[in-house]
């Protein structure tokens, strides 16, 4: 009887749930928790784990970086990248979705698949063909409008050049999440209004663009995050040029780890945008709320 | 069900460990004959084979690198033909992660007793190496490229060849502007007039074929060529940098005539000059010796030639340019002592022969710093290396200086020549983030032991 209950006791403790949960945990802790830890520790030091260096300095990674001109340079890019980007995105994605949400559309199923395909194709491989596309000698959008401008060289269109492709790679995120949310809004509300005699665009204001508030600051707090990390196109198209017009805070937080081995300032920097994403996030979570009355 | 995962994933794990072979000397005999008939070899650095290595006992090490791997499989197939106890397994990693993982290795005592050094890592490395074990006036009285490596009367690595800038010419467009082997320029204002001759514009003022494109190279050539004008990239106490200087102004000046006076090419043609020049569409570019290679493996119908990197008078200035130095290999100080020994035996018998100087040096385009094998005719046969030949102690190493003096120069052609930004206040800007960025460096050129300094 009793080595019944051990034997479950012992059963219920090497559950696949518990299992499972004791992976995920173990998961979180070294991949995301201990580096959280070490690189806010590491800010306050000299460090190159390359050859072992690991000096207490104090608060003078921070004052450095908070003097550095190309700091403030990259902060500002990445704030004018990300709001921008997330203008476009937000707004194409409403558009494109309304489009295929309404009566008149045909082959929804196919645009829908076409509008999504950019979106799950990897950053890396868009970043590479659109090189090419504005390639100033044989590029295909030179061509096509017969233009003589080269997008990624000049300072006044490598940013912009920039946000084009990640608006065009990832507005179909935005535009499958409208359409679920323009799915799920009460049609009676729609019925209503179309009785009392409301036009599309009284209706679009009223009812539809209100009821997708949630929906529409899920895709700014979600694209917020993921932009103010934006690194990997600018890697890719412009290596933070030219000069150092295209940095953003994460291209700079790469190059001084991973090239010139500083992973103390490159730390301290990672610490400040962890405190920016914190602080937007909940700024816009707190203005959810509120819109909605929580 | 999950007592049949359990097993699943110990069977898995089984065979997993059953396939990974582990470090086990496998196929190795065991050496009982010290006397192997051969003769002791080398001319200051000497190697007898007489011996038994690891008292004969089977023993492997790993050799970590980045590429070369056939270079250095002749060398250990021809060690291991002499121990047959012996076997040392080549590991190639990709050349970022070669950085992130070998530092890492290294600092355990599993990492490889044997690796592949790029100078440019010598911050990461040089903590964990030790010292070789061949007397120093042996390896200074074989190779030149030693003095600049010594410290505290130990060498830990050295350079086993010399790599830097010449240029490459298209001969069919040199031919087509009618150019003979008589017009290769010496000086910089001989090699404005050529690369006018080369430059082709279509009927609107476009160029078409640039003369000469340095799109990508500036920060290679900005470098070094100061150097003509005895212009230290470092101060007299070798900490700090000099970036700011009038030599270094005055070249960026000449670049930005040859662009913007000269038209002999744009920072918008061929934005990447090797590309252009592979495509046929650049006829000259400064290039370092690994072009070569480059061309020879992605571009080889080009019909090319190379000439020396002109000077700014007749005369042989102070020093041409700078150079860098491909590495020795590093021995770990952290790995057990019988497979240091190997290590060490095996460094001895690569450099005690002529071999690998000269196939290294062939394989990269890079010049032997091996007396021994400076006049081999392969290498004089090779149109690069004879090219280096005529002048080859003119070259300076300033010393693994810190990435962020390539990172910012590569900005500073940008600021110049695609922002439009005033040459004097871009170099002074960069002067300043140089600075910055070496404020935590405990870096000391090496420009005091060029042969020429005190010329």
């Amino acid at each position: 009887m009793n080595g019944n209950v051990v034997e479950r006791k012992k059963q219920s403790i090497f559950s696949l749930k518990n299992v499972t949960i004791v992976i995920l945990l173990l998961h979180f802790s070294i991949f995301m928790i201990y580096p959280i830890i070490m690189a806010f520790v590491g800010s306050f030091h000299h460090w190159n784990p390359l050859s072992n260096v690991f000096e207490f300095t104090g608060i003078e990674n921070y004052i450095q970086i908070l003097n550095s001109k190309l700091f403030w340079t990259s902060m500002s890019n990445t704030l004018i990248f990300s709001l921008v980007v997330i203008f476009f995105r937000v707004s194409i994605g409403l558009v494109i979705a309304l489009a295929l949400y309404s009566k008149l559309s045909r082959f929804k199923t196919t645009f829908r698949t076409i509008f999504y395909m950019p979106t799950i194709t990897p950053l890396v491989a868009v970043s590479f063909v659109w090189v090419w596309l504005y390639n100033p000698q044989f590029g295909l959008i030179n061509e096509v409008f017969n233009l003589d401008i080269n997008w990624l060289r000049d300072s006044r269109t490598a940013l912009p050049a920039v946000m084009v492709m990640t608006t065009w790679k990832d507005f179909g995120y935005a535009t499958i999440i409208y359409l679920g949310g323009l799915m799920s809004l009460p049609k009676d509300a729609f019925e209503a209004a179309e009785i009392d005699g409301a036009n599309s665009w009284t209706a679009f204001k009223y009812l539809t663009w209100p009821l997708l508030t949630p929906i529409t600051m899920l895709v700014a707090v979600t694209s917020l995050i993921t932009y103010l990390q934006s690194f990997i196109q600018i890697l890719v198209m412009t290596e933070g040029g030219p000069g150092t017009s295209t940095y953003t805070i994460s291209y700079l937080i790469y190059e001084d780890a991973f090239i010139n081995y500083n992973f103390g300032s490159a730390s301290a920097m990672s610490v400040v945008l962890f405190v920016c994403i914190s602080g937007l996030t909940l700024i816009s979570f707190k203005l959810t709320q509120k819109k909605a009355g929580v | 069900m999950f007592k049949k995962l359990w097993i699943s994933m110990l069977v898995l794990l089984s065979v997993l460990v059953a396939c990974s072979g582990g470090g086990a000397s496998n196929n190795l005999t065991k050496d009982e004959t010290p006397d192997k008939g051969m003769e002791v070899f080398g001319e200051a650095v000497m190697f007898n084979p007489n011996k038994l290595v690891n008292d004969g006992e089977p023993i492997t090490i790993e050799l970590w690198t980045w590429g070369a791997e056939d270079v250095f499989q002749k060398q250990i197939d021809a060690y291991k033909e002499i121990y047959p106890n012996v076997d040392i397994k080549t590991v190639v990693n990709p050349w970022d992660e070669m950085w992130t993982k070998l530092p890492l290795a290294l600092q355990g005592d599993d990492g490889p007793a044997l690796f592949n050094i790029h100078n440019s890592q010598h911050d990461n490395l040089i903590n964990f190496l030790a010292p070789y074990d061949i007397p120093l006036a042996d390896l200074q009285a074989d190779f030149s490229g030693v003095d600049a490596h010594i410290i505290d009367g130990d060498i830990h690595y050295f350079d086993i060849g010399i790599m830097t800038g010449s240029i490459f010419y298209n001969k069919v467009l040199w031919e087509e502007a009618g150019l003979t082997e008589e017009d290769i320029p010496h000086t910089w204002e001989e090699f404005a007039l050529v690369a006018k001759q080369l430059t082709k514009k279509d009927d609107t003022g476009s160029i078409i074929q640039a003369g000469y494109n340095f799109n990508g190279d500036y920060q290679a050539m900005v470098l070094g060529l100061p150097y003509q004008q005895e212009d230290l990239l470092f101060s007299e106490n070798g900490q700090n940098i000099n970036y700011d200087s009038e030599a270094r102004l005055a070249f960026t000046e000449y670049l930005h005539e040859l662009y913007y006076e000269h038209e002999v090419g744009s920072p918008n043609f061929g934005d990447d000059s090797s590309q252009s020049f592979g495509n046929g569409q650049s006829a000259m570019v400064y290039k370092w010796g690994w072009f070569q290679g480059e061309l020879n493996n992605n571009y080889p119908d080009i019909e090319w030639g190379v000439f020396q990197t002109p000077f700014i008078t007749e005369e042989i200035p102070f020093a041409i340019d700078r150079y860098n130095g491909e590495s020795t290999f590093g021995i770990n100080k952290n790995a057990p002592s019988a497979e240091q020994e190997v290590a060490q035996d095996f460094v001895r018998f690569v450099l005690a022969g002529d071999d690998f100087s000269v196939d290294y040096a062939l394989l990269n385009s890079t010049f032997p710093t091996k007396y021994a094998v400076a006049n081999h005719a392969e290498i004089l046969s090779n149109p690069v290396l004879s090219v280096l030949s005529e002048n080859i102690d003119r070259y300076m190493w300033p010393g693994p200086f810190p990435a962020i003096i390539e990172t910012v120069s590569g900005q500073v052609f940008q600021e110049i020549f695609y922002n439009r930004k005033d040459i004097e206040s871009v170099l002074s800007q960069a002067q300043e983030d140089i600075e910055n960025g070496m404020s935590q460096s405990k870096f000391i050129s090496a420009e005091k032991n060029y042969l020429h300094y005190n010329d």
